[in-house]
């Protein structure tokens, strides 16, 4: 249970980061934070419930979170080239 | 209640926690990540995963932040300071709506009841992992479509990063005009910087 309480914790704390963070490279070091929280909340679970799926569960979403951070990393590379910067407040093409 | 190594524990997650989402410096930002994912290691060898343990000090503290970091280097985005802000309040929104959050999960955490007896996890080792993982009938095909995934993102990955050489690379029959065409430099392109307004 404690465990459970830890994982809500990162999760909040990573969506103060997602909320507050200003370089788009930060944002998701932030994101990274809160796909870790769920992660950990799973093995809590997994230990509580004695079911080892959710730890099947926590290797797919390590690979994903892999696959995520190479296309994520990849389009802040391509906007730093095109724009010169990674300021979340200048990029507002896609948005009011 | 709980232990000295979980109140340790606990203490370290969420000061990792914070460091990741307030230092100013990017690099000590990713090496608070660091730090936060191998403490989160050592809480999965305590609850009984030692498998994917050892996968998260590999792939994610290994490979993943060492990523975060190098495109920190080669951006040179290290300052998480970027000038005014445009909404001056909203850290304290964000830490009142965190707040919010964190309590709301906290108590439905606490409402959950677990069984009486729970089964053997045999230590969560990966000869108790892989009968799961390559099974037909529970995980195997979810492994092949992750499988799959890893190579689309990858593609995707060197695509976005040289569209205009991958471009030129590969001569359509529609567009033939497109082959060899030298790529202006970064100045002269017409997307400058976006304007603030």
């Amino acid at each position: 249970m404690t465990w459970l309480v830890a994982s809500a914790l990162m999760f909040a704390i990573g969506a103060y980061g997602v909320l507050t963070r200003r370089t788009a490279i930060l944002v998701f070091l932030s994101i990274e934070l809160m796909l870790n929280a769920a992660a950990l909340s799973l093995i809590a679970f997994s230990k509580l419930t004695g079911g080892l799926d959710a730890q099947v569960v926590v290797l797919f979403i390590i690979a994903i979170a892999a696959a995520e951070v190479a296309v994520g990393l990849g389009l802040i590379v391509a906007i730093f080239r095109r724009r010169e910067t990674t300021n979340v407040d200048e990029l507002r093409q896609l948005r009011w | 209640m709980i232990g000295f190594w979980e109140a340790l524990a606990l203490l370290l997650l969420v000061g990792s926690a914070l460091a990741v989402v307030r230092l100013q410096n990017a690099v000590h930002a990713a090496l608070a990540l660091i730090a936060n994912f191998l403490v989160v290691a050592g809480v999965y060898v305590a609850l009984e995963a030692r498998f994917v343990a050892m996968i998260q000090v590999i792939v994610y503290a290994g490979a993943i932040v060492v990523l975060f970091l190098f495109v920190i280097m080669l951006l040179s985005a290290a300052s998480a300071n970027v000038g005014p802000d445009l909404l001056p309040r909203l850290p304290w929104v964000a830490a009142l709506g965190a707040l919010g959050l964190a309590s709301l999960l906290t108590f439905a955490a606490l409402q959950f009841s677990p069984p009486a007896s729970p089964g053997s996890l045999a230590g969560g080792l990966p000869q108790a992992l892989g009968p799961l993982l390559y099974d037909p009938e529970r995980w195997l095909f979810a492994l092949l479509a992750v499988g799959f995934l890893l190579l689309v993102a990858t593609v995707a990955a060197v695509v976005l990063v040289e569209p205009e050489r991958i471009l030129a690379a590969t001569t359509h029959p529609a567009h033939p005009q497109r082959a060899g065409q030298p790529e202006p430099p970064l100045s002269e392109r017409k997307e400058g910087r976006a304007v603030v307004k």
